[in-house]
């Protein structure tokens, strides 16, 4: 007798949830100021002094009321970096990001906490490096919306050699 | 701990990408069932039953309730368990609070993920704020790799070592029958695989895998009287870290951050000052392979940045002097919401001798394991195999 091949039956399903964030006071005041001023502000800890973004109402480490605003320079430091290769969604908008892009993490100073976006660099290991020096680019104010993609991305500054 | 625990039995399933042929009970049951037969008991005696997985990569919510019949918890009391890729250490540490409490004697302990019944990258993306960094998220490969390339520009190190991780753990894994990625390369194999995310290569990065591991845990009069080779939990710990501050980005850090801090701990609580020397064995939580550099440094052992050179020297072999996921780890099988606790179960084989292939070749009496999560936390457990030791 021939044995016929086991099958298996599995169903496809797609779920498709719309949620509504609240901002909240904190990152309301964030977004507000990058929308309406330009301006990148960050929270400063009483005890620890640590300068967090995003801003937040509690220092998670002194369990203490962040109450003082400090107003950001708009340029940093690159600490670290991806090329990414993958056409990864963006769970944001469902559709994906076109590969490869780079992106980072840029401490602008006076932060202690990181920012992380785009690096609009070739995605070439030549041309972006950890170290590197980077000016954030706002989107022009007209077409600022008042979230984070308010942020186009990290661009280098002017002159920068690759150390050896 | 107010009384004594013992884990007295264990079992997995075969890990593997594709598992058609069972739904998500049945998969638990494999678990379940092989756990039972190990402790040589029956449902009937189990008085609790802790349930783990990573909500939603399945699509279901409240599994604890869906899959009651494949866990045996039908009547019986219990908890779901769900806190990302620690959550099978974080099942272990309730199964062993409840015990030590005198509340049970004797608790079932579950852990699985059917990755391919969803859409991990998509649901990992929720671990994310919502309006800070989701819309950047890049799974858990992106992260990884900011991970990497600050490592290497930090300490020096290359590519190379982290295709060493990854050599090592793939031929680990092919003396451990039940891995998911038995795959017999080398350097340049790992080297030369596709980039997903510089520096991560495919090679660099865990796999999705559907798997259950189960475990049965019992207090010390139980464990000496029913079980021939109880492995004792020593201490437990848990350590969280702060949301948006990923802090493995920034491998230097001077902050005591959830890795440092648990270690720490733990060494107190059992009087630890080599680890290298005190342990036998290293179970721990590496999707991918510059978690595992990282882990080395941050257990203490070795000093910051030196970890890439464990690797290079060989250090952590299974037959090296301080063996680090013999097993072939969570870069070998990743269904996620066993990971953690599989790191457990093969730090307790290793010490009752039972892990066949993968033995490490040496009197094996402590282990320390540990497991990894979410906006960066971890469970670490230490087991021993006397309470002497």
């Amino acid at each position: 007798m021939v044995q016929k091949e086991q099958e298996w039956i599995s169903i496809p399903m797609t779920v498709d949830v719309p949620y509504r964030f609240a901002a909240g006071q904190y990152l309301t005041k964030y977004l507000v100021e990058m929308r309406d001023n330009g301006k990148i502000f960050a929270v400063k800890c009483p005890r620890c002094k640590r300068v967090q973004l995003p801003p937040r109402i509690v220092c998670a480490e002194c369990h203490v009321k962040n109450e003082e605003w400090v107003e950001l320079a708009q340029e940093g430091t690159l600490v670290a970096f991806t090329i990414m290769y993958l056409p990864l969604t963006d769970p944001t908008t469902g559709k994906p990001h076109e590969p490869p892009f780079v992106y980072g993490s840029v401490r602008l100073d006076g932060a202690t906490s990181v920012l992380d976006h785009f690096v609009n660099v070739e995605p070439d290991m030549e041309k972006v490096w950890v170290g590197m020096r980077m000016r954030l680019v706002l989107r022009p104010k007209e077409q600022r919306t008042g979230d984070l993609s308010d942020i186009l991305y990290y661009e280098p500054l002017p002159g920068q050699v690759r150390p050896k | 701990m107010k009384r004594n625990v013992a884990i007295v039995g264990g079992g997995q399933t075969y890990h593997a990408a594709r598992r058609h042929d069972v739904d998500q009970v049945e998969m638990v049951n494999e678990a379940v069932r092989r756990a039972l037969d190990d402790a040589g008991m029956t449902i009937d005696e189990i008085d609790t039953v802790f349930l783990g997985n990573m909500e939603f990569f399945e699509g279901v919510h409240m599994t604890d309730c869906w899959l009651v019949h494949g866990t045996g918890a039908y009547g019986k009391p219990g908890l779901k368990i769900t806190t990302g890729g620690t959550v099978g250490a974080t099942t272990v540490c309730v199964g062993a609070h409840h015990i030590a409490s005198g509340l049970f004697d004797k608790a079932l302990c579950i852990g699985f993920e059917k990755q391919e019944e969803g859409d991990t990258g998509a649901i990992l993306s929720g671990v994310a704020h919502p309006l800070w960094g989701r819309s950047l998220a890049g799974a858990a490969v992106g992260y990884f790799a900011t991970m990497g390339s600050s490592y290497m520009a930090t300490w020096g190190a290359t590519e190379e070592h982290s295709a060493m991780v990854a050599v090592k753990a793939r031929q680990n894994a092919r003396k451990n029958p039940y891995a998911h990625l038995k795959l017999d390369i080398t350097i340049e194999d790992a080297l030369n695989s596709r980039m997903l995310s510089y520096p991560i290569r495919m090679l660099d990065m865990c796999p999705a895998s559907n798997g259950a591991c189960a475990m049965v845990l019992a207090d010390e009069k139980t464990a000496k009287k029913r079980c021939k080779k109880p492995v004792w939990i020593r201490a437990m710990d848990t350590a969280h870290n702060e949301q948006f501050e990923l802090d493995w980005r920034f491998v230097d850090t001077k902050r005591p951050i959830f890795s440092k801090v648990c270690a720490a701990r733990m060494y107190k609580k059992l009087g630890v000052k080599k680890p290298a020397e005190y342990f036998d064995v290293f179970e721990v939580y590496e999707p991918a392979t510059w978690a595992e550099l990282i882990w080395y440094e941050d257990l203490g052992l070795c000093g910051p940045g030196e970890g890439f050179r464990l690797v290079e020297k060989g250090m952590t072999n299974i037959d090296g002097p301080i063996p680090v996921n013999p097993s072939g780890g969570v870069l070998s099988t990743n269904c996620i919401g066993a990971s953690a606790m599989l790191r457990v179960w093969e730090a307790a084989l290793q010490i009752r001798g039972d892990a066949g292939g993968h033995q490490v070749p040496k009197d094996v009496r402590r282990a320390l394991t540990t497991g990894y999560g979410g906006t960066n936390w971890t469970v670490m457990t230490a087991l021993s195999k006397t309470l002497d030791d």
